[in-house]
């Protein structure tokens, strides 16, 4: 293991258990959430974690959290073992690794105040000597997630807030731990398109300021270009195609990742191209395809996709792709 | 969306202090609340107040038994001679306390038991709500009978047997909220902070979970002082405490019914109803206070049109020949009590022909769904369509009387609302759901297996299979559910569907599909579209028109191809800026400063001018007009700038 990867996740699988089918049947059914993920992540880059709803990420990045317990395989943070904890040993963790969730609306508890939704972090891990000193620190982090001045927000309630300015508290209360890596799923999915564009810029600004690295969620290619250094595609529990922004937006390789490139709306009918829609959803992640997991959807499937798995490609040093069309 | 914004501006009360102003909006609640506290004072001042004391006779001639009321004793006197009105007074003390303490009690150990039961859930739960369903069978008031008839008849007793036999429903139900509380993305971002149980439920449960503690709390006090009373007349309760109970118990046992002194067994008896007529009250107007949703009404057919005057014809109107709809000088107001009204819409004007997409843009708030709305006249009851026509194949829609109106919702013009895909029936199929959209509008229509083909037809024209139809709509993905309500509101051949915000909630992938399911909508049935979104890369996509709006008013107005290469309004080009173009991923986004105005307090001059980067004096004291631009090959291009003004 390289010294500067200082997240690194190895074979990660995560299976629920499903009802069985009926009552005399003796076979145990999983829902495959995650099913073999393996990448790294260094000090202060972000990776993009890209897929459609169902393919998984937001389950990884629970596991990422220790808010579910991983099936099998094995995740470390600074050459430690962090796959499991004990409750003590992942509080302490919590204070590197902080989480930004989808709904700024539903992520807030609507009966606190602002201050105390953003001090409240520094409670629970008793940081700080004094109230003077928590307030510099609720402040700061305040100001760095753009809620300028402080003072004006800190007596609000979350409901006299707008959807941006709620989800810079969530982004206020998960700073104030001062973390090495900020998970965010689906940060701007229901936020207006002017408002995404400031909350991106934003996380950009952090790991500048702040040398955060950042694990972007998202199933909105279009969102990731000029923040991610690199972007992972899902698809049905595991990563199909990773590599840097570039190789990735530019040099696409699997058929998966090109369709979800060529639907990213274009703001501009002029350039109106073909897109390739995929028809039909994500299968469900208990009975999962033969073969190759996309292969029934895949435009391009030949005869083998439906018998052999693809293996991961390696493209280039970092880009790689799994898909049998690539195997030369 | 807008409307949305007025509402919980106007209703949700910040958490502690708008409690009482809430409150006192509810009539019954106060009559609860002055009741209460009128009992509460005399049982605190009874040794005050009282005119004689209780325990003895003193004063009262030995002829005074079972004495009527009279001016000596406003409530007559009782078997041994003593003022009933005294006992009266020192007979609430009693059985308040009872019944604040015994409730005290319940509260406390239904609420942790079901806090912790709901929280911890698996087996602490099972074994939890086991035993409060056991609980629950027990017949309680027989078996605190039994239990106060067994031990030492004290008030202490007393309170304890039936605070220990009140918690059942305050356990079940607080249960039930703790899982919902605890299922909000709020705790689980908790405990991603690193917060304990013990925490979490201290500061994220309990918060939650209090006003139904204390509703229960209210109601338990009545049962516990029914329940005082019945012990005390069934002649178990303190012999030293003279409780209403024991008041009616001694007036029943001896002879007041036989003697006819009714004065002895109606003042306890109006005790009691006083008191749980009060506490019931009390319940009601927290319940309002604390569940303010229940008042508030959901969609209803909007106030008729007040002011509708011939528009001033200084502004610019789009023209166009025989279009199917034609929005002439829309505005909309939301009626704000004491206040000026909200001017949510001003001044709107669009055309739309037949198998035309037209894109309606703008953030949230700005009134697109208000505007919306109003077309159809399915505004909230505040708002009020205050100026303007909407021209539907000859009729003005604004004109027409709510009958008329009716035959045109759906059958003409149908609506397809945002998240609506979240409100389809769980428990009936999808297929049975069309089918009563199709009943329900068009009540002629054949009931047999006309209905099924046509309910077949309509999934096939959305791309649903027809062996779908008998799902339930958990069988159905988002992507099928929004595709189900297209079906829905295809129902009557409409010839306008408006569609607000459909793909929003949806992935790219499905987002796409489902873009491209409108589009062949319109393009084999001649649909005309009103598109509504945030989305300008949406809207480029499939779009004929856009209408950008920016706080109720038209931003700009022109062919998609202008609005994306020729736009001319400082918003509509920020907006555009703030898109992420992915021809070049390593351009920085760029974002609009602030956030829109809100209704209730907009800008005196262009309501953009706050966060324009191009705003000059006259932009902040002057509300621009719509300005008609000859610049292109574009039938129509409409925008309100003071910057195309000077440069014309």
């Amino acid at each position: 293991m390289s010294k500067d990867h200082f997240l690194e996740v190895r074979g990660l699988k995560k299976y629920f258990d499903t009802d069985r089918p009926s009552f005399f049947s003796r076979e145990a059914r999983h829902v495959h959430a995650v099913d073999g993920v393996d990448f790294q992540l260094r000090h202060s880059e972000v990776i993009a974690l890209v897929g459609e709803s169902g393919c998984g990420k937001s389950t990884l990045a629970l596991l990422l959290m220790g808010l579910e317990e991983p099936t099998e395989g094995y995740i470390s943070f600074e050459g430690r073992d962090i796959t499991h904890l004990n409750d003590n040993e992942r509080k302490g963790l919590r204070r590197k690794i902080q989480m930004i969730f989808q709904d700024p609306y539903e992520s807030l508890n609507p009966t606190q105040t602002i201050e105390e939704i953003i001090n409240e972090p520094l409670v629970v891990h008793g940081i700080g000597n004094n109230k003077i000193e928590r307030d510099e620190r609720v402040k700061k982090a305040m100001e760095d997630s753009g809620l300028k001045p402080a003072e004006v927000y800190l007596q609000r309630f979350p409901h006299e807030l707008s959807g941006g300015q709620r989800q810079r508290v969530v982004i206020a209360a998960a700073l104030v731990l001062e973390p090495e890596i900020l998970l965010a799923d689906e940060p701007v999915s229901m936020l207006d398109v002017s408002i995404r564009a400031e909350i991106i810029n934003l996380l950009a600004e952090l790991r500048i300021t702040r040398q955060i690295a950042v694990i972007f969620i998202t199933h909105d290619l279009g969102s990731v270009g000029f923040f991610a250094d690199r972007v992972a595609v899902m698809y049905l529990g595991r990563i199909v195609e990773i590599g840097t922004m570039l190789e990735v937006l530019e040099k696409t390789q699997h058929p998966y990742t090109k369709a979800l490139i060529s639907v990213i709306p274009v703001p501009n009918p002029r350039l109106r191209h073909e897109r390739i829609i995929l028809q039909g959803e994500t299968p469900n992640p208990i009975d999962l395809p033969s073969g190759c997991r996309f292969h029934p959807r895949c435009p391009l499937a030949i005869a083998t996709c439906k018998v052999s798995d693809p293996p991961f490609i390696t493209l280039s040093k970092t880009h790689q792709a799994a898909c049998l069309l690539l195997v030369k | 969306m807008s409307i949305q914004t007025v509402e919980v501006k106007a209703k949700v009360p910040s958490p502690s202090t708008n409690f009482w102003q809430t409150y006192r909006q509810s009539k019954l609640g106060i009559a609860g609340l002055v009741l209460l506290l009128v009992i509460t004072v005399i049982a605190i001042f009874a040794p005050v107040l009282s005119p004689y004391d209780p325990k003895s006779s003193a004063g009262v001639g030995a002829g005074q038994v079972y004495n009527p009321p009279s001016a000596a004793h406003w409530l007559g006197t009782d078997d041994a001679g003593r003022d009933v009105f005294s006992n009266f007074m020192y007979g609430a003390r009693v059985s308040l306390l009872v019944g604040f303490f015994a409730s005290f009690i319940s509260v406390g150990i239904g609420g942790t038991i079901g806090i912790v039961a709901g929280y911890y859930g698996g087996r602490v739960e099972n074994i939890l709500m086991r035993f409060t369903d056991t609980m629950l069978v027990i017949p309680d008031l027989p078996l605190i009978v039994v239990i106060v008839a067994l031990t030492k008849p004290s008030l202490l007793n007393i309170i304890f047997v039936i605070g220990i036999f009140g918690w059942t429903t305050t356990a079940r139900m607080v249960r039930s909220q703790t899982l919902a509380v605890k299922s909000r993305k709020f705790v689980l971002r908790a405990r991603a902070i690193g917060a304990g149980r013990r925490h979490i439920i201290r500061h994220h449960i309990l918060p939650l979970v209090m006003p139904i503690l204390v509703v229960q709390a209210v109601l338990v006090v009545s049962v516990a002082v029914l329940n005082e009373s019945t012990l005390s007349f069934l002649g178990l309760g303190d012999p030293t405490a003279l409780s209403w109970g024991q008041m009616l118990n001694y007036a029943f046992a001896r002879g007041a019914m036989s003697t006819g002194a009714w004065w002895a067994l109606v003042a306890p008896g109006i005790g009691i109803i006083w008191v749980v007529l009060g506490l019931t009250l009390v319940g009601q107007g927290l319940e309002h206070v604390l569940n303010p949703r229940l008042d508030t009404h959901h969609l209803m057919p909007g106030r008729p049109v007040v002011v509708n005057h011939e528009a001033s014809g200084e502004s610019e109107k789009p023209t166009e020949k025989n279009p199917l709809l034609e929005v002439r000088n829309l505005s909309i107001n939301y009626i704000n009590e004491g206040k000026p009204p909200a001017r949510a819409v001003e001044n709107i004007s669009f055309t739309l022909k037949e198998g035309e997409l037209i894109g309606l843009v703008g953030e949230s708030g700005c009134g697109k769904t208000t505007l919306m709305l109003a077309l159809l006249r399915l505004l909230p009851s505040a708002g009020q369509i205050v100026n303007g026509q909407v021209i539907f194949s000859g009729k003005d829609l604004t004109a027409l009387n709510e009958q008329e109106i009716n035959a045109v919702r759906w059958k003409d013009i149908s609506i397809v609302f945002q998240g609506a895909m979240n409100a389809l029936n769980p428990v009936r199929t999808v297929g049975d759901q069309i089918a009563e959209a199709i009943i329900k509008h068009m009540p002629g229509f054949p009931r047999d297996q006309r209905l099924q083909e046509r309910v077949i037809e309509l999934l096939d024209l959305v791309g649903i299979a027809a062996d779908h139809k008998e799902h339930y709509p958990h069988q159905y993905s988002g992507g099928m559910r929004q595709r189900a309500m297209i079906a829905m509101a295809l129902a009557c051949n409409p010839q306008i569907i408006i569609a607000d915000e459909p793909t929003t909630a949806l992935d790219v992938m499905i987002q796409a599909q489902i873009l491209e399911l409108l589009d062949s909508l319109r393009k084999k049935l001649g649909l005309a579209i009103i598109f509504v979104t945030h989305d300008l890369g949406v809207v480029a996509e499939i779009c004929d028109k856009v209408l950008v709006m920016y706080g109720g008013v038209t931003a700009e107005y022109a062919d998609v191809d202008i609005i994306y290469n020729e736009s001319r309004h400082p918003y509509t080009q920020e907006l555009l800026k703030a898109f992420p173009d992915l021809t070049k991923p390593k351009k920085k986004l760029s974002s609009i400063p602030g956030y829109p105005p809100r209704l209730d307090a907009l800008p005196i001059g262009c309501r953009f001018a706050p966060r324009c980067r191009l705003a000059f004096a006259r932009c902040h004291t002057e509300q621009p007009l719509l300005q008609k631009l000859n610049d292109s090959q574009s039938a129509v291009h409409i925008a309100s700038c003071h910057l195309l003004e000077v440069s014309k």
